[in-house]
């Protein structure tokens, strides 16, 4: 198979992959798209060097968060929280209180960092901390120390989105 | 409320917040241009790189069809200088490729990218300011030992304006230290604008992932 349908097979088969990365970092759809967009390029760029002795998935990941993490927006005002249009909607009388928990949940990661928030993404896939730790350049100790103040932290900001719903 | 509480859920939600995409529409993302610091920083360099060769090309011209002997050595060693700076640029948009291709830990990639960009602009600012005493001091002895007039020169520091070696060399003082001073923050503020506002991205990044160790 030529490398550019194999790429293109590849990537296809793993997009969820990059969604995630994209929903995490970027609030507006536009922005997402162009996320999408820059990881995929860099993904190809770089897939020449992809030898398979990482997982597919693993690499992407690799490159997606690289990708993530130095991806800046022209326009600074634009906040990098996440807006309305995904924050949970105004209480309704029959909304499921799990549900409730999980958009203020979603929402706090929101407000974190773009490191912690790549700690976040590959803590959420079950990754250990040792390839959390290889990946992102710091060690399974540091990794752990930062998880546990990344949880406390989430706490607290799912419990104020929570008591502004 | 706990992150491991929720953990399935927020990955599901993670990944179902999005239209798949099809092969084609993959496909025809693959041919579009990037956007991602380290690409802007390789289409700086390509910049750098077209400047530099017109600066070849024009300084050669004036080397090789000026009609005064100074100016064909003037501009002949600074084209000469600008192929070395050229073979730089070069380099170090090659290392910027090689790194591209590889896919090494976040924190890593941030580093070497950073070192590099640093290493090149420093070397880039001294080697700016290193070439005005040089142009100075070069461009006086060539014209002090040229035996051909050059009337544009003449007709400001001629014999007939009797102007006199102390005031002469006061305007020459007085015009290189403007000189300098304006090349001296034009040179930070293009560098500033080309570079140095990456680099404090990438620092920032590479400072929140530090900031684990210091805990």
């Amino acid at each position: 198979m030529q490398p550019e349908k194999e790429f293109i097979h590849l990537l296809n088969q793993h997009q969820k992959i990059v969604y995630k990365v994209c929903n995490l970092y970027m609030d507006l759809h536009s922005d997402r798209e162009d996320l999408f967009q820059e990881i995929t390029l860099q993904a190809w760029k770089a897939y020449g060097n992809f030898r398979g002795d990482a997982k597919f998935s693993t690499w992407l990941y690799r490159v997606a968060l690289n990708t993530a993490i130095t991806f800046f927006r022209k326009d600074k005002k634009k906040p990098d929280i996440y807006s309305t249009d995904t924050m949970p909607e105004k209480v309704e009388e029959n909304i499921d209180p799990v549900e409730e928990q999980v958009k203020a949940m979603y929402a706090a990661i929101g407000e974190l960092s773009k490191i912690d928030k790549a700690l976040v993404m590959l803590y959420l896939e079950d990754y250990s901390y040792q390839e959390i730790g290889e990946m992102m350049g710091i060690t399974a100790n540091n990794v752990a120390v930062k998880m546990n103040r990344i949880k406390l932290k989430l706490k607290e900001g799912a419990q104020k989105q929570l008591d502004t719903m | 409320m706990e992150l491991d509480e929720f953990k399935n859920q927020i990955r599901n939600k993670l990944a179902t917040d999005h239209v798949g995409r099809s092969d084609a529409d993959i496909a025809s993302l693959l041919n579009r241009r990037t956007v991602s610091v380290i690409d802007k920083l390789k289409r700086s360099l390509w910049f750098e790189i077209f400047t530099c060769i017109l600066v070849i090309l024009f300084f050669a011209g004036f080397g090789i069809f000026s009609k005064w002997n100074s100016l064909r050595i003037y501009f002949s060693v600074f084209a000469l200088l600008a192929i070395a700076f050229l073979v730089i640029i070069i380099y170090l948009l090659r290392r910027i490729n090689e790194l591209g291709g590889t896919t090494l830990p976040v924190k890593s990639t941030l580093q070497t990218i950073v070192k590099i960009i640093e290493d090149f602009t420093r070397r880039y600012f001294e080697f700016t300011m290193a070439l005005i005493p040089v142009c100075f001091v070069f461009a006086a002895i060539l014209g002090y030992n040229d035996r051909q007039p050059i009337p544009e020169l003449d007709h400001f520091f001629g014999p007939q304006h009797s102007l006199g070696l102390a005031k002469v060399l006061v305007i020459v003082f007085i015009y290189m230290l403007i000189l300098g001073v304006i090349v001296y923050y034009f040179t930070k503020w293009y560098l500033k604008k080309l570079y140095y506002n990456y680099l404090t991205q990438l620092r920032a990044c590479i400072d929140e992932l530090q900031e684990t160790i210091l805990v």
